[in-house]
């Protein structure tokens, strides 16, 4: 193809929309709508999924020991568990340690009747999980074990941010899904009545001997563009209203800036952009596609 | 511009061999026509309203297919044809409505450029093309007017130099005067004739206006029910009688469409 044919294509999609002015601004309106939930609903699920993240650092399974495992075996022990995948941190927490965190929180010091230490058998491994849905596999290989005496967790903990995480997945991959089908059945429309209002043209240029590609192009230009238009003006508000968002939150909840911290806008527009862009001109590219293989039998 | 560079081996343009149209069971569009055109040829094909002329025509712009027989056209056996060459083939092809079928929003020029983008012809070459044969058709003093605004025999020049600009090596008109005035409809023909002799084009045009087929002298085929009952030849004429035969309005726009 030519440059300018190619030239040709996009001024004559440009001249489709401007015929069609109201299915046009109708798709633009409509994927802008889409994009901009799938925006909302990203920006909210990102700054979830970090608190998530940071509450799931914070899940940790502990592991008490039989009387007499010595110090060197629970060490030996330490290192094996920090070799499993699941597991992002392991801290040895001896016993005089264990009893001064507990005088400290509980006796507020007062530890003066107290010749020995009363948790001689408390040093333990405080465990930290990367991924919480596998800490039923940790417990079992840790209860496994002769040395140990008990494993405390928080299972309800583990289940609650393990089926949190799906949700969020499940939820994503839903909403996605579903505005893919709305955009590209809207776009599908608005380039089906462009043809419709060119059928005219289109049968003249197949009687002069006009290629499939020469007269399927502007079509296809025009779901892209309608794709883009639609994609740029959602992000540019979402730009603005996050920002606005946070700062509004930031101002009127900052008590609960203390437990959570919201993403930058920079760090959600790094992931939304591109995806926002590639589902925009996609929608905009493939509906015109399977519009114009439905309609133009050239 | 170049010409298509196809040349028939023995000059034959067209050949339909036992071609058969059936739209449905009652109602049979062409029935076992043999037809040759020979390049250079002017042929007429008239007949009533539903004798199969436009059919015969639709089947040799590959816009139908046959049902039965086979159809060759500028050595392209369109039974056979695939479709990614159907616009190839059609390249060759000028073709001519009875409803003019312009791009009523656009300008005479454009309408007339439309085909030469679809060439990609380059912009200047273009120009000139356009130029000399809006000329040739006595539309050159008015390539900026909208195609609404013009009477329906100047709209039909249009769509003959539209179908022209490519030098097309066959020229299918279907009806083309069936809107026009005697008058009008007369200068049209003259102008396609004009095309024929002077580039060489072979000429199929359908029409049932008996008029001007006995007045023009050229081959007619005649279809009566789907079949072709007569191919008459063309009346040879003396030099003298040929004189005779003079064209009245074209010569002034200063026709120089294939000097290049």
């Amino acid at each position: 193809m030519r440059i300018s044919n190619i030239f040709y294509a996009i001024g004559q999609s440009f001249r489709n929309m401007a015929k069609n002015k109201g299915y046009t601004i109708a798709s633009i309106a409509t994927i802008s709508a889409c994009l901009f939930m799938f925006g909302l609903f990203f920006s909210v699920l990102f700054n979830l999924r970090s608190i998530m993240n940071t509450a799931e650092q914070g899940v940790s399974v502990t592991v008490f020991f039989q009387e007499g495992t010595t110090e060197d075996e629970i060490l030996q022990l330490k290192v094996a568990v920090e070799e499993r995948p699941e597991v992002s941190k392991v801290e040895y927490v001896s016993a005089d340690q264990a009893w001064e965190s507990f005088a400290q929180d509980y006796l507020q010091g007062y530890t003066d009747g107290f010749t020995e230490n009363p948790l001689a058998d408390s040093a333990n491994l405080e465990i930290y999980l990367s991924d919480v849905s596998k800490q039923a596999d940790l417990v079992s290989y840790l209860e496994g074990l002769d040395q140990v005496r008990e494993v405390n967790r928080s299972e309800l903990t583990a289940d609650t941010l393990s089926g949190a995480n799906t949700l969020i997945m499940y939820a994503s991959v839903a909403i996605i899904v579903m505005l893919l089908v709305v955009s590209v059945f809207l776009i599908s429309n608005t380039i089906a009545m462009g043809i419709t209002t060119h059928w005219e043209e289109i049968s003249i240029m197949k009687y002069i001997g006009a290629t499939d590609l020469f007269v399927r192009a502007p079509y296809v230009v025009e779901g892209v563009m309608i794709g883009l238009v639609g994609t740029i003006i959602p992000l540019i508000l979402m730009y603005w209203l996050y920002n606005k968002a946070v700062e509004i939150i930031t101002g009127k909840f900052s008590i609960l800036m203390n437990f959570i911290q919201f993403r930058s806008v920079g760090e959600v527009f790094h992931y939304l952009l591109p995806v926002s862009l590639l589902l925009g001109v996609g929608i905009g590219f493939f509906g015109s596609i399977i519009t114009v293989r439905k309609h133009l039998h050239v | 511009m170049r010409r298509n560079s196809y040349r028939p081996a023995d000059d034959v343009v067209i050949s339909l061999r036992n071609v058969s149209k059936q739209y449905s069971k009652d109602a049979p569009g062409v029935i076992g026509a043999n037809l040759e055109v020979r390049e250079g040829e002017f042929v007429f094909i008239t007949g009533e309203t539903g004798s199969g002329k436009s059919t015969l025509l639709k089947m040799i712009m590959r816009q139908l297919r046959p049902t039965d027989g086979s159809i060759e056209v500028l050595g392209y056996d369109l039974n056979r044809i695939r479709h990614s060459k159907i616009s190839k083939f059609r390249r060759n092809i000028g073709i001519v409505f009875q409803d003019f079928r312009l791009l009523k929003d656009r300008d005479v020029y454009e309408n007339v450029a439309f085909a030469q983008r679809i060439l990609m012809v380059p912009k200047n070459q273009m120009k000139h093309n356009v130029t000399s044969v809006l000329q040739m058709v006595g539309m050159a003093d008015k390539y900026k007017r909208q195609v609404t605004q013009l009477s329906g025999g100047e709209q039909q020049r249009v769509a003959l130099a539209r179908a022209l600009v490519n030098k097309p090596l066959l020229l299918l008109a279907d009806e083309p005067t069936g809107n026009l005035d005697q008058d009008t409809a007369w200068e049209i023909m003259q102008l396609i004739d004009r095309a024929n002799r002077e580039t060489g084009t072979t000429v199929l045009v359908v029409t049932h206006d008996r008029g001007i087929v006995d007045r023009m002298n050229k081959r007619v085929i005649e279809m009566k029910r789907g079949e072709i009952i007569s191919d008459t030849a063309q009346e040879v004429y003396s030099d003298y009688e040929e004189e005779q035969y003079e064209y009245q309005d074209v010569d002034s726009d200063g026709y120089d469409y294939y000097e290049d």
